[in-house]
């Protein structure tokens, strides 16, 4: 699996580059801008693009901009961008069109080195990795009748990990439960909801983005 | 130029005083006997009857001019003293009486009054282009009139030397008639073309005037200006020997002799125009309110394109009412200035339309009576600069503290932030290499946790010292997140159309982020709600809440920091808090 990253602190990069490298993932590219970037996603077409939000020179949102380029002109790199802040409004965007292949995560998240490799996997894998505090922001939005409301706890949390971009093995694996039991809860979910059943799991991602969104 | 008018005056400044009596009385006087004299020739004179008409026809009216031209004159001088008209017109009337020497039979006389014979004509020309002021202004009146001069007095000559007017011409040193007549056929049609040329300018001058209706007195004095056109076709007949000569002759000498009456009331308009600064006592007397000064002295002058400015000496600017810098116009821009002062320090200056220039009274009666409204006008425009002075050092501080915060904003990020992330990475790395060691993977445990703490810790103050996504993308994504954050459900509608200045969305955010955080605080409300929209000046932030109400503006030490920050930039901030019903706060940030 490859990987190229856009990060203009030398630490943080060296860190990702080590722990992307001890986890089995080969680092084609690093570069500390964006236009760097599309080179080298032009050259060595890696898996999956890791971006800082904020790159130089303006450190506004460069590092959007580019990931939102990638997605256009490469539609198999897969993009993870990190960020200082959770801004919904950044996420929103760059989920705008689809799910597939897209990360967003609070570069804290990076601590938690299984995890977030997981995460780098998925994306590369063209699944997607949105942060908790994402999918849990926008579940606490107030809705009239909140169809939400009408959730079980259990299909609440299930909910919270299918939005953020787990597999269905995935949401097993951590809430210690039987993969069949999974496809039950999501099934009834989606009654709940009243979305449209849908096969792709990175699909059903934006399918719950935008029902949370509207 | 401007006319500097020390207040308080009504008379013109650094000019003439009126005549004196003794002045006025001999020029009557000389009128008088001046007319007395020209009819003792006119009617002792047999051969002026063949020549122009019965004697005492053409020496009644011939005196007719005299008198209105010296009396008239007498009486622009009085009441003008500034303007050179007055003399002008004297001098004019006596030149007619003088002509009348030619009525006599004496050599002498006879010649000094032939040689000036066609000056008059010119003189009138010269009165007529010189009105009100005395003075030709332009380049095409002086040329007019000194090459009317030339035709009049120099080929007036050649003929009398040529030997025209027969016995009593003391110049007819070299006869030759034939020649003469073509000198008198050439010098009566230049003349006539010089005056039509007269008219023409007149006419053209009017057209370019200011604002007719300040002066419908002009209308009547171009009226005259026909006697100007009747004397150029009483020339052209004398040469071309057209019908009713005499009647003609007669008919110009009677309008000619109207048009000082023309003048003095286009004096006496003036007079009427003075009497409307004593409305300007009265009104300003009642209340002398700045704003309404401008158009008290707009209807006094009859200017309605009046415009006033003041001076501030401590900004050395003018400035308007409302302490707005103005540039003063250039004549070029066709905008006259006068300069108002007051006990001889400057003080006001009134732009106005260059046709008041003719009343240089009026325009320092006006200022004086205005005076201490003028004073009042001053200091208001000196206030308001003052305060706009303070309103921009208030916004500069303002903004230049958020640069700081931004500065510092960035630094926590790309320095400290990065450094813990990296440190924690090095960390978990090492937890890895460590395999087990129970008692080591708990201590790094609690480094991480402590990590975490530092983190968020960091990130709050980070965000409190600058919303770095606001800056990058504006208020409704910046306003998303602070609604998500909230601690009660919070409904958000953002309408702005696009960014605003920064410091429009910079004072926008924080108003919005320190009422949610009041809400959390203090109003255990179930619900708030926040607006966030444009109207055509302004932007407008609304946050409502359904909790305890009765908030003093001391709660939070931010609304008093937050409406420094909007009043800063020219808005107002207001809160309604009724007990038990609620917080309403609105601020209004005025934006392009």
């Amino acid at each position: 699996m490859r990987v190229a990253i856009a990060e203009d602190s030398v630490l943080l990069r060296e860190g990702l580059v080590r722990i992307l490298e001890e986890s089995g993932l080969e680092v084609v590219g690093q570069c500390t801008n964006a236009d760097d970037l599309l080179l080298k996603v032009r050259s060595y077409s890696p898996d999956v693009a890791i971006i800082d939000i904020r790159l130089p020179p303006t450190h506004n949102d460069e590092g959007l901009r580019a990931a939102l380029e990638i997605r256009a002109q490469h539609p198999s790199v897969g993009v993870l961008v990190l960020s200082q802040y959770v801004e919904l409004g950044l996420a929103l965007k760059l989920l705008a069109e689809s799910a597939e292949g897209v990360g967003y995560l609070l570069k804290d998240r990076i601590r938690n080195v299984d995890d977030f490799i997981a995460a780098v996997r998925r994306v590369a894998d063209g699944g997607s990795a949105l942060d908790p505090i994402i999918v849990s922001t926008l579940l606490s939005r107030e809705r009239p009748d909140d169809p939400v409301a009408k959730l079980t706890p259990r299909e609440r949390e299930i909910l919270e990990l299918m939005a953020s971009g787990e597999s269905n093995q995935g949401i097993a694996d951590k809430l210690v439960i039987t993969r069949r039991a999974v496809e039950k809860h999501v099934s009834s979910i989606f009654g709940k909801l009243d979305l449209p059943a849908t096969g792709s799991e990175s699909r059903r991602v934006l399918a719950v983005l935008l029902f949370l969104r509207a | 130029m401007a006319i500097s008018a020390p207040l308080p005056l009504v008379a013109s400044p650094g000019v003439a005083r009126p005549p004196t009596r003794a002045v006025v009385w001999a020029i009557s006087l000389a009128g008088c006997a001046a007319g007395v004299a020209s009819f003792v020739f006119a009617l002792t004179n047999d051969a002026i009857g063949s020549e122009l008409g019965e004697p005492l026809v053409i020496a009644t009216l011939w005196n007719w001019m005299t008198l209105t031209y010296v009396l008239g004159g007498l009486l622009a001088w009085w009441r003008r003293p500034a303007s050179r008209f007055g003399p002008l017109m004297i001098v004019t009337g006596f030149v007619c009486f003088l002509v009348t020497l030619a009525w006599t039979s004496s050599d002498v006389p006879f010649t000094i009054g032939q040689a000036l014979d066609k000056l008059p004509a010119v003189l009138f020309l010269y009165v007529f282009l010189a009105f009100p002021s005395g003075r030709l202004t332009g380049r095409i009146e002086r040329a007019l009139v000194a090459a009317a001069f030339v035709t009049a007095i120099a080929l007036e000559f050649a003929r009398m030397v040529l030997g025209d007017y027969g016995a009593h011409n003391l110049l007819g040193l070299a006869p030759h008639l034939a020649v003469s007549e073509t000198v008198r056929h050439v010098q009566l049609l230049v003349l006539s073309a010089f005056l039509l040329g007269g008219v023409g300018v007149l006419a053209v001058r009017r057209r370019r005037a200011g604002p007719a209706l300040r002066r419908s007195v002009d209308v009547l004095i171009d009226a005259f200006a026909l006697g100007l056109v009747m004397l150029a076709f009483l020339y052209v007949s004398l040469v071309v020997g057209g019908p009713a000569v005499t009647e003609i002759r007669w008919a110009t000498f009677v309008t000619l002799g109207l048009a000082p009456l023309a003048f003095l009331i286009g004096l006496l308009h003036a007079r009427l125009a003075r009497s409307s600064v004593g409305d300007l006592f009265v009104e300003l007397r009642s209340n002398p309110a700045p704003a309404d000064l401008r158009d008290a002295l707009a209807r006094s002058l009859r200017d309605p394109s009046l415009t006033l400015a003041y001076w501030l000496p401590e900004f050395e600017s003018w400035a308007d009412l409302t302490g707005s810098r103005v540039e003063l116009p250039d004549r070029q821009a066709g905008r006259v200035t006068t300069l108002l002062d007051r006990d001889g320090s400057r003080m006001a200056a009134l732009v106005h339309d260059p046709a008041l220039e003719d009343e240089p009274e009026l325009l320092a009666a006006v200022g004086a009576a205005a005076g201490i409204a003028l004073e009042n006008g001053r200091l208001q425009a000196e206030q308001q600069a003052h305060l706009e002075e303070l309103k921009g050092s208030r916004a500069r501080v303002i903004e230049a503290g958020q640069r700081e915060r931004q500065r510092l904003e960035r630094n926590l990020h790309d320095g400290a932030q990065q450094r813990l992330i990296a440190l924690s990475l090095e960390l978990s790395v090492l937890e890895k290499e460590l395999g087990e060691h129970p008692d080591a993977e708990k201590r790094l445990d609690a480094a991480q946790r402590e990590i975490t703490a530092s983190l968020e810790e960091l990130r709050a103050v980070a965000r409190g010292l600058h919303p770095a996504v606001l800056t990058g993308h504006g208020l409704a994504v910046a306003l998303e997140q602070v609604a998500a954050r909230a601690s009660v459900p919070v409904r958000l509608t953002v309408e702005v159309g696009g960014r605003l200045p920064e410091q429009v969305e910079v004072a926008a955010y924080y108003v919005v982020t320190e009422s949610v955080a009041n809400i959390a605080k203090h109003a255990r409300a179930t619900a708030a709600t926040v607006d966030v929209h444009r109207t055509n000046e302004a932007l407008v932030v609304e946050i409502v809440d359904d909790g305890l109400g009765g908030a003093d503006s001391e709660r939070g030490s931010g609304l008093r920091g937050l409406a420094d920050r909007v009043e800063a930039l020219g808005g107002r901030l207001r809160v309604w808090t009724p007990g038990g019903r609620g917080t309403r706060v609105r601020a209004e940030i005025p934006c392009e």
